[in-house]
């Protein structure tokens, strides 16, 4: 298990923005009026997790926007951030948006299942990261440690939950940056992003996983597009899968 | 805990008795004490016939304004320090859709980060 003084950093007020930076933010969701969350039934995979207490903006047509205050980490790659920089822009024509992914304290929160089940287990698999949704984010004892000039106040065990992820501007970042994670959790936070995103919205997990073990009797080429190459997949059992192949 | 919710606990007070005498449903007054509705989304004349079933003034009832991101009437430092106290420790807990979605464990969520991306081509950060 990860424990605080392995994860995070300080970050100075002038320090480069990075991933991996925890920042007090506005965070905005549209959704229909009263939506929360959206739709009538558990969907591990499709669920939006509501926040508690949002200022909400009426829009027309039933629509409204949400906003909650709170903390959020930053999960923009690096080079994502420094992109324009390494491509001799200047900074107005820097990115103005960083992905961000709101962090849930446990005080806040009571977990709960895909039956409605309390779920107070699931921090032994969150803290171990086990889920692809989220990133462990450990208890500090005193924040003032790694942030200086904040109370010495504690940080509760939480995490970071890849299923809200929004857009903040970069400035906002900068103005209220709490700490930051050190490189080696970033490595973790990476390869929590990798599993997130193939997981979720690449790949068909179920299908990929029935393959496993199989013979592939046949591989038809589907179509390309720039170094990609769509790729149908049989196995000898019959059952198919399409990937997409890059060409190196 | 709400503040509603801290009155009702300090008085030994139902849901029901307060949505007696406050004229509205019990579950109005239990999503208003357990904050799964916020105090704030509710229509004024809800808030005030509950704080005078209560008998306390309407803003007894009203949970603190938490503080907001770029606040210049404070100080960044203490910004922080209050957006901690209140958004990371106080508040009634509410329900939120777990992320653990599956009993099994995928054989890779235990890989350390240089193993997971071992076989990756190396980034070019100056890339157009």
């Amino acid at each position: 298990m990860a424990v605080g003084p392995e994860v995070y950093r300080a970050v100075g007020e002038s320090d480069e923005l990075s991933s991996g930076d925890v920042a007090f933010l506005s965070l905005a969701r549209t959704r229909l009026v009263g939506e929360s969350p959206p739709g009538e039934t558990y969907d591990p995979l499709g669920r939006i997790p509501a926040y508690p207490r949002p200022a909400l903006l009426a829009l027309p047509h039933g629509r409204e926007v949400a906003v909650d205050a709170m903390f959020g980490l930053v999960v923009t790659h690096s080079c994502e951030i420094d992109r324009q920089k390494n491509l001799d822009a200047s900074a107005d024509h820097f990115d103005c948006r960083l992905t961000v992914a709101p962090i849930v304290p446990e005080p806040a929160v009571h977990l709960v299942g895909s039956n409605g089940d309390d779920q107070t287990v699931s921090w032994a698999a969150i803290e171990a990261n086990e889920p692809v949704a989220s990133l462990f984010l450990p208890p500090i004892a005193d924040v003032s440690v790694l942030a200086s000039g904040v109370d010495a106040l504690p940080w509760p065990r939480s995490f970071a939950d890849l299923r809200g992820l929004v857009t903040v501007s970069r400035s906002m970042v900068e103005a209220d940056r709490l700490f930051g994670l050190a490189p080696d959790y970033l490595g973790t936070l990476q390869r929590q992003l990798a599993r997130f995103f193939t997981w979720r919205d690449l790949a068909r997990h179920e299908l990929v996983e029935a393959l496993v073990g199989r013979r592939v009797v046949d591989a038809i080429p589907l179509n390309a597009r720039g170094d990609r190459l769509r790729v149908a997949l049989t196995t000898d059992d019959g059952s198919s899968v399409t990937v997409e192949l890059r060409v190196r | 805990m709400t503040r509603l919710a801290i009155i009702l606990h300090e008085r030994n007070l139902t849901y029901t008795a307060v949505a007696t005498r406050a004229h509205l449903q019990p579950r109005t007054v239990r999503q208003l004490a357990t904050g799964e509705t916020p105090i704030d989304n509710v229509a004024v004349g809800t808030v005030r016939r509950i704080a005078s079933a209560l008998s306390v003034p309407v803003t007894a009832i009203l949970e603190p304004d938490l503080p907001h991101p770029g606040d210049a009437t404070l100080s960044r430092a203490a910004r922080l320090s209050a957006a901690i106290r209140e958004l990371m420790w106080s508040g009634a807990p509410v329900a939120y859709a777990s992320p653990v979605d599956s009993a099994e464990v995928d054989d890779i969520a235990t890989l350390p980060a240089d193993e997971f991306f071992a076989d990756m081509p190396a980034i070019d950060g100056s890339r157009a």
